[in-house]
């Protein structure tokens, strides 16, 4: 990459501003606006900055319904709103997905015409931490906030996650390089272990790398536990690592002051799914008799954790909630979207703020093909070539403001920095002007 | 007006030149999926159509030794199959190599075509860990929306792979009958 000079073409900055884009949700961002477009953001990692300055090519500004020969067409919002509300109004099983890359005051909207329609909500921690989060349910959740960690944590440990490649500033601000009261040096007085399958780029940036052998987690964290409990490993090698590694591992587990651990998606995606992150949870039970331990799900998307947090505290449950019988359902394994759409159930599809097309396996997006899609979102995406009817959205954080929670738990309001791209009035043939 | 710049043609990989002509055609590997930086700085920008999410997620990173194996350098295309489907992506360096028997494709529309959706009634389709083939093609790999075509085939009538792969490309820009954003946005961008 070659050399960039600093942007100093700007009319004014806009300060504090809150990412959205992963869980860490840093609050710190300067955004440099000119002609009410965003363009330069300071403080944000490669990912963030990218998505704040979006690629205007793309932005969807005006609602669109497919005609009969399969092409998107430009109409109003009262025809595309109706041709949305038919498909709903007309469907036996909905399913509306999505919800992580918008606000909490969205959700509430949401959940109250899911509980009127009676359909299935769910977000996308179906694909990425739902096995988390019935381990937390099976195991509990020893959860401390990041400011915590950045304050007190001596040791961090990340499993199955990338974090320089997915949350590149949970790091520096957060975890490892940052420095907190009682870890005065910052980055050296920590010690980062790595454990992951790859030499990944978070693994190159740790002191030590635990290279565990594919689909060999759940055999690691147990013969890490046993060997808490004081138990002998009979096996010279376990998951691919020697167990002289292992007890030296978990002696240096048991003398840390305050450690961490954050898992990612190298868990849930493996074959053990959620049995990995009960075993996880459990590991971290049995180092707090010896220190203090705690564990934090990196989570992906920046309200991903809010839609969780929200559906609890509205319905009981954190995620794939069916209000089919008029009431709240929840079970794994058949409420949850993937199971839905492999099993060929449902019959219209709301996408909000997610992008199925892009994260879905082949067979369950098959069945999206079949029935009609409808997509709340700000870009074009996979998912528009599968929809029937698109609504533009506004940009969360940036042209409008909402509530979001981090990775931790913890609510943080996103403030709005410039007015939503403005459209000119269309004349119609009649003389009126619609939006 | 300078805008700050994030747009990157091609992820970097390690520069290695693989030589010969390869010992196998087809090479049996462990696929894994996941993000990596480009493939999320380009999806979330929103540039899904562009030639730039094509290389961002569309790629296979494989450990050099394997290239070897099949005998293709950076940049070249291979098929890739499993038990769920087929798909033809790039193939480079990987960053994280050696990891030889292990191929990494990141998520986006061509790796879900290959990926499985088995849950095991855990909501979690399993994305990492499957067992694939891979070999050397001459096939080109296809544009989202081409791929998205090729795949699901909502809006054509044809129902031949070989067919829809050869038609007309839907191109790096939204396809709609509308106005676009340059005529609804007042101001000069």
């Amino acid at each position: 990459m070659t050399y960039e000079p600093p942007v100093t073409d700007y009319d004014y900055i806009v300060e504090n501003c809150t990412c959205a884009f992963c869980g860490c949700n840093c609050d710190d961002l300067d955004y440099l606006v000119k002609d009410n477009h965003v363009v330069a953001v300071r403080h944000a990692c490669r990912l963030g900055a990218s998505k704040i300055m979006e690629d205007m090519d793309q932005r969807l500004l005006v609602p669109m319904i497919r005609d009969e020969n399969g092409e998107l067409k430009e109409v109003d919002w009262d025809t595309a709103l109706d041709k949305a509300a038919e498909y709903i109004a007309n469907s036996i099983r909905p399913v509306f997905y999505g919800w992580s890359e918008t606000s909490t005051e969205c959700m509430k909207e949401g959940v109250a015409l899911g509980e009127y329609i009676g359909a299935v909500l769910d977000n996308q921690a179906t694909i990425c931490h739902g096995p988390s989060l019935q381990a937390v349910q099976n195991a509990g959740y020893p959860i401390q906030t990041l400011g915590e960690v950045q304050n007190r944590a001596d040791m961090i440990v990340y499993s199955g996650s990338n974090a320089m490649n997915s949350h590149p500033r949970h790091m520096a601000r957060y975890a490892v390089f940052c420095r907190g009261y009682f870890r005065q040096r910052g980055r050296f007085d920590r010690t980062v272990v790595t454990m992951d399958p790859k030499f990944s780029d978070t693994a190159k940036c740790s002191d030590k790398w635990i290279g565990f052998e594919q689909n060999g987690d759940y055999g690691f964290y147990n013969a890490i536990r046993a060997v808490l409990r004081g138990k002998e490993l009979y096996q010279d090698v376990i998951s691919g690592i020697p167990k002289e590694d292992i007890y030296e591992l978990a002696e240096e587990m048991k003398n840390a002051e305050f450690g961490v651990l954050f898992f990612g998606l190298g868990l849930t995606h493996t074959l053990s799914k959620q049995r990995n992150i009960d075993i996880a949870i459990k590991m971290v039970q049995d180092l707090n008799k010896y220190s203090k331990w705690g564990l934090t799900p990196m989570r992906g998307h920046f309200n991903v954790n809010g839609f969780n947090i929200f559906m609890a505290f509205e319905c009981g449950f954190a995620f794939g909630v069916d209000y089919c019988r008029g009431y709240p359902r929840y079970m794994m394994g058949e409420t949850n979207t993937i199971d839905l759409l492999v099993r060929k159930e449902p019959d219209c599809f709301m996408v909000i703020a997610a992008d199925p097309g892009a994260h879905f396996p082949n067979g369950a997006n098959q069945h999206l093909a079949n029935i009609p899609v409808i997509q709340i979102d700000i870009h074009w995406g996979p998912s528009t070539e599968l929809a029937d009817v698109v609504l533009p959205g506004s940009f969360i954080a940036v042209e409008c403001a909402g509530t979001s929670y981090r990775m931790d738990g913890v609510p943080i309001y996103m403030k709005k920095a410039i007015d939503k791209p403005e459209k000119k009035p269309v004349v119609m043939t009649n003389g009126l002007s619609v939006n | 007006m300078h805008y700050a710049n994030t747009y990157l043609e091609k992820p970097v990989v390690p520069d290695v030149k693989i030589t010969g002509e390869g010992t196998t055609d087809v090479l049996k590997c462990m696929l894994n999926t996941g993000s990596d930086i480009y493939q999320g700085a380009c999806k979330k920008r929103g540039s899904t159509l562009k030639e730039e999410y094509k290389n961002a997620s569309g790629t296979c990173y494989m450990d050099p030794r394997d290239m070897a194996k099949l005998g293709v350098n950076n940049w070249d295309t291979v098929l890739v199959k499993t038990d769920f489907g087929e798909v033809v992506v790039n193939c480079a360096v990987s960053r994280d190599a050696p990891h030889e028997g292990t191929v990494f494709i990141c998520k986006g529309p061509w790796a879900n075509t290959i990926v499985s959706h088995d849950t095991y009634c855990c909501s979690d389709p399993t994305y990492k860990g499957i067992r694939c083939t891979v070999e050397k093609t001459d096939r080109k790999v296809l544009l989202m929306a081409d791929l998205m075509r090729w795949v699901y085939k909502k809006y054509v009538d044809e129902e031949d792979d070989d067919v829809v792969e050869n038609m007309d490309s839907l191109g790096e820009l939204p396809v709609y009958h509308g106005r676009k954003w340059e005529e609804l946005i007042d101001h000069d961008l």
